[in-house]
């Protein structure tokens, strides 16, 4: 499949903090705002994509069982071929390969890639309870919200904990991932916090849910995003500079050790980092720029240490060691991430690294454009499974031309 | 449904699930373990999660348990008032002796105290009329 399929536009809407004044834009105007920017960097039309595919990740609020082809009708769409991410902050990434796969596979030749939230604007049914009713239908969910755990977050600090005990990571080893994040930020006018802030601000931060810290998370918004991907010939003739599909790995449930006892600290992208590494003939040496799924700053870590940019339990010395910087050794997060970009909802936020991807690939980054930058890593981690850790791990490698053969 | 915002929330019981409510109200803890592969099931599933058969008779795990990790959480993330008069929650991810791993509130343990590794023994709570939740306390 490596170098097939290609993205040709991307489009980020301004995101949204709603703050008393702003417009409160609806998901289906953020969609259409979204997928208007990718059409215009594609240098394509909406009437390119009736009898395409069409492809959007189910967002937070969307308590439909026909999601995807309601927003065809809103957008006035008719395409062949539709599908529906369901897989969190992996949705994105997963639905690149299965576009890619049926453009390969020749039924149809591009995809319209969408998703869109508005965390901040949509009322929670009723208190206490998450805000889609979806959420709650897992029969796991009796045996987690009544026992204790108030959200993802005491979630995710548990398996940071046992993360941290392990391998002696410390606070301020995690700081600088979330400091550099921030540096990016300031270099991308639209990141939603620009305030440059450091180590001693992160650990002054207030403790949430030891060890995570309110410095840890992710700032929700509201905001849209969009992003087109079609066959390697028709990418050829409407692109000046192709983001090539060159490599992907994908699992969801993974376990590593006894299912009933499994470690917590081994993510999938153990497997489906060497998975699309193999598949672009590349190693993580090769990666000029990593935009890993960053919702805390200790998943960011593990995945250093998963791809192998460092060895197991490393990561800490590793981003002590090594300038994360765009100028850097290894470019981390060049967008902000979600950590300091803001995050358009759990379900939303996997398209950013692909579009972060895409921009520096094009070289479009402007201040904070990594220096021929060609290959780019970018993932997608959807979601935290009952005690233990995420959920689906997606793993896309993108490439500019040359490096597609 | 729960009707009032100021409690915790309640779990939903089914027929299910109804067979670990019913152990909790009488102190037992009990978890699916499968009949086949002998892999303890938790939270409930609908086939082994090991082996996929779907005889799981539900079996008396505990009372001991182990922390695998833990966190204390300092402010109410979720909307739950009721929580609010208890931080800070210690909660621990608890491997249950002969059983599988489940989240655990941990109570009459000073947060200073949890650890990994702490050994706790599991009590029943009343949370509501006739729901009662496991929680874990440091074994003496
Ligand atoms: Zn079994």
């Amino acid at each position: 499949m490596k170098g097939r399929t290609a993205i040709v536009g991307v489009g980020r809407t301004p995101y949204s903090r709603a703050r008393p004044g702003e417009r409160r834009h609806t998901i289906d105007e953020l969609i259409a705002w979204a997928a208007d920017l990718a059409l215009d960097h594609a240098g394509m039309s909406k009437t390119d994509f009736d009898g395409q595919g069409l492809a959007v990740a189910h967002a937070e609020a969307a308590h439909t069982v026909n999601w995807a082809a309601a927003t065809a009708e809103n957008l006035g769409l008719s395409p062949k071929a539709l599908l529906r991410g369901d897989q969190g902050g992996a949705s994105a990434a997963a639905l690149l390969i299965r576009a890619s796969a049926m453009i390969e596979a020749g039924i149809v030749d591009r995809f319209l890639v969408v998703g869109a939230d508005t965390p901040l604007s949509i009322p929670s049914v009723a208190p206490g309870l998450p805000l889609s009713p979806e959420r709650t239908r897992g029969v796991y969910w009796d045996f987690q919200g009544p026992f204790g755990i108030m959200g993802a977050t005491a979630q995710f600090a548990l398996a940071q904990r046992r993360y941290m005990e392990d391998c002696g990571i410390t606070a301020r080893q995690l700081a600088r991932i979330a400091v550099t994040t921030r540096d990016h930020a300031v270099l991308n006018p639209a990141a939603i916090y620009r305030k440059p802030y450091t180590t001693e601000d992160y650990l002054a931060s207030r403790m949430l849910s030891d060890p995570i810290r309110l410095f840890d998370c992710v700032p929700m918004v509201n905001g849209g995003l969009a992003y087109i991907v079609t066959s390697a010939e028709t990418a050829r003739s409407v692109a000046a500079r192709p983001a090539y599909l060159l490599g992907h790995g994908e699992v969801t449930n993974f376990y590593a050790g006894p299912r009933s006892h499994p470690d917590i600290t081994r993510t999938g992208f153990l497997q489906t980092g060497p998975e699309a590494f193999a598949m672009a003939g590349i190693g993580p040496r090769d990666v000029d720029v990593f935009l890993p799924y960053d919702d805390y700053p200790f998943v960011v870590m593990l995945q250093l240490e998963h791809y192998g940019f460092c060895g197991p339990g490393a990561g800490g010395h590793f981003v002590e060691t090594t300038d994360l910087s765009f100028a850097g050794d290894l470019p981390l997060s060049t967008d902000g991430g979600q950590l300091s970009g803001g995050q358009p909802g759990g379900a939303i936020g996997g398209f950013m690294p692909l579009v972060e991807a895409v921009t520096q690939i094009r070289g479009e980054a402007e201040a904070r454009q990594v220096r021929g930058a060609e290959i780019a890593l970018a993932s997608g981690f959807g979601g935290i499974s009952y005690a233990r850790n995420a959920r689906s791990c997606v793993s896309i490698v993108l490439g500019a031309e040359g490096r597609s053969q | 449904m729960n009707d009032t915002a100021t409690e915790t929330p309640k779990p939903e019981i089914t027929d299910q699930t109804r067979p670990f409510w019913e152990a909790a109200r009488e102190g037992r803890l009990v978890m699916q373990k499968c009949a086949a592969c002998g892999t303890v099931n938790f939270p409930p599933k609908p086939w082994c999660i090991d082996c996929g058969c779907r005889d799981l008779p539900w079996t008396t795990v505990g009372p001991g348990g182990t922390v695998y990790s833990w966190t204390i959480s300092r402010s109410v993330a979720m909307n739950w008032p009721g929580w609010t008069g208890q931080l800070p929650v210690v909660m621990a991810l608890v491997d249950v002796d002969g059983g599988a791993r489940t989240y655990a509130q941990v109570i009459d343990c000073a947060p200073e105290d949890i650890r990994t590794g702490l050994r706790l023994v599991v009590t029943m709570v009343p949370v509501g009329e006739d729901v009662f939740i496991p929680k874990f306390r440091p074994a003496a």
